[in-house]
């Protein structure tokens, strides 16, 4: 095809870009995908019966608050790695903030415990399912963050899939808790973030593959 | 003749805004800047620039909702263009040699010869004018002193005498002789 040509027919339909536009792609990826991982949460999992009560207390808080804000530095990742051309992310240490205050947290409670029932704090009822239910929920939002990037511009491929894969992963962590019973702060800090590391590591190893443009 | 930062940013703000003509005025104008990226990394191959500058066009005609309004439009583009190329060379599976991988690398220095474009302006205007093409035809455009002399119509020697004139005047400029 002439390149004149080309040039004529790209501009022929030309569709304004709101300056937002951006940031309205990517949350509208999420959202579709946050959507279908609260029904499955709601339908299949089922929300905890003692949610009212839960919702008065500390550790639902704890859990929602370190979820959302890992969620929330991913997504600014993300918005950054879908430019071209992305400005520092050295800020991203920051993440490592709720995971410190979550850990302090932690500390505190397994001096308040006799040491005869730290294990049983630590793994809870469901360890060996929760990691892999974020995994799994993680998915919908992942493959809704896909849909968004089709028109983004990401050029460090795998980065970009890592950063999605970990927004994907602290969001449906964040939807998970309506479900989720466990209450120790050592659980989440190593079964929630393990599910949603394992969400971050998928998204880094496809997004070269399914992220190219 | 590449078109200057200024406008191609305000072609793009233009285009993101809808105006279709800024948006094709913009395309046109990154033909001869893409066209000059590639074929200055892929020797040869004029099909595969081509190819190149039409998919870079279409991707940042795709991909513009990427562009933020407040950085620099060409560091958008060629990071645009570097990935394009890479992407390329993925495909046909073509390996680069490590020596060329530099000169694929290099980040175009649109801005910094801009700069310096204005720089070399500020200080022609400080000459007469004959002085300012003189120097401007041969130092900058790379005309021959002939090419030079029948393009502004006086003789060979003047040329000559313009640019040498006009240099020495430029140099105690600079060095803080003169005003």
């Amino acid at each position: 095809m002439n390149t004149e040509d080309l040039i004529q027919s790209l501009s022929m339909t030309l569709r304004p870009v709101p300056r937002r536009a951006l940031g309205r792609r990517i949350g509208f990826g999420m959202l579709g995908g946050a959507v279908i991982t609260f029904a499955l949460v709601v339908s299949i999992l089922g929300i905890r019966p003692d949610l009212h009560q839960a919702m008065l207390g500390f550790s639902f808080w704890m859990k929602w608050i370190y979820t959302a804000s890992l969620g929330i530095g991913s997504v600014v990742a993300v918005t950054r790695l879908s430019r071209p051309n992305p400005t520092s992310l050295r800020w991203l240490w920051l993440l490592a903030i709720p995971v410190l205050l979550l850990a302090g947290i932690g500390i505190g409670e397994l001096a308040n415990t006799p040491s005869s029932g730290w294990l049983a704090m630590w793994l809870g009822q469901s360890w060996m399912i929760c990691p892999w239910l974020v995994l799994t929920l993680a998915m919908p939002i992942f493959i809704g963050l896909l849909w968004s990037f089709r028109r983004l511009a990401p050029t460090q491929l795998r980065a970009a899939g890592a950063a999605a894969g970990l927004a994907a992963g602290a969001w449906a962590a964040t939807i998970y808790c309506v479900h989720c019973p466990e209450t120790s702060a050592i659980f989440v800090l190593t079964w929630y973030s393990l599910g949603i590391l394992l969400a971050a590591g998928v998204g880094a190893l496809v997004g070269p593959r399914l992220m190219r443009w | 003749m590449q078109t200057s930062e200024a406008q191609l940013k305000a072609w793009m703000t233009d285009g993101l805004d809808g105006d279709a003509v800024a948006h094709a005025a913009l395309l046109r104008a990154l033909v001869p800047l893409l066209s000059s990226f590639y074929r200055r990394r892929m020797r040869g191959a004029d099909d595969d620039v081509e190819d190149l500058v039409q998919e870079t066009l279409i991707a940042v005609h795709t991909r513009r909702a990427t562009y933020d309004r407040e950085r620099p439009f060409t560091a958008w583009l060629y990071a645009i263009a570097r990935y394009r190329m890479i992407d390329h060379f993925r495909r046909r599976k073509i390996s680069v040699s490590i020596e060329d991988v530099e000169t694929i690398l290099v980040v175009e220095g649109f801005e910094t010869s801009a700069n310096a474009q204005m720089d070399v302006d500020r200080l022609l205007a400080g000459l007469s004018p004959k002085q300012a093409r003189a120097i401007r035809d041969t130092h900058i455009d790379g005309l021959s002193i002939a090419e030079a002399a029948s393009s502004a119509q006086i003789g060979e020697s003047d040329v000559k005498i313009s640019v040498h004139r006009g240099l020495k005047a430029l140099a105690a400029r600079i060095r803080g002789d003169q005003p």
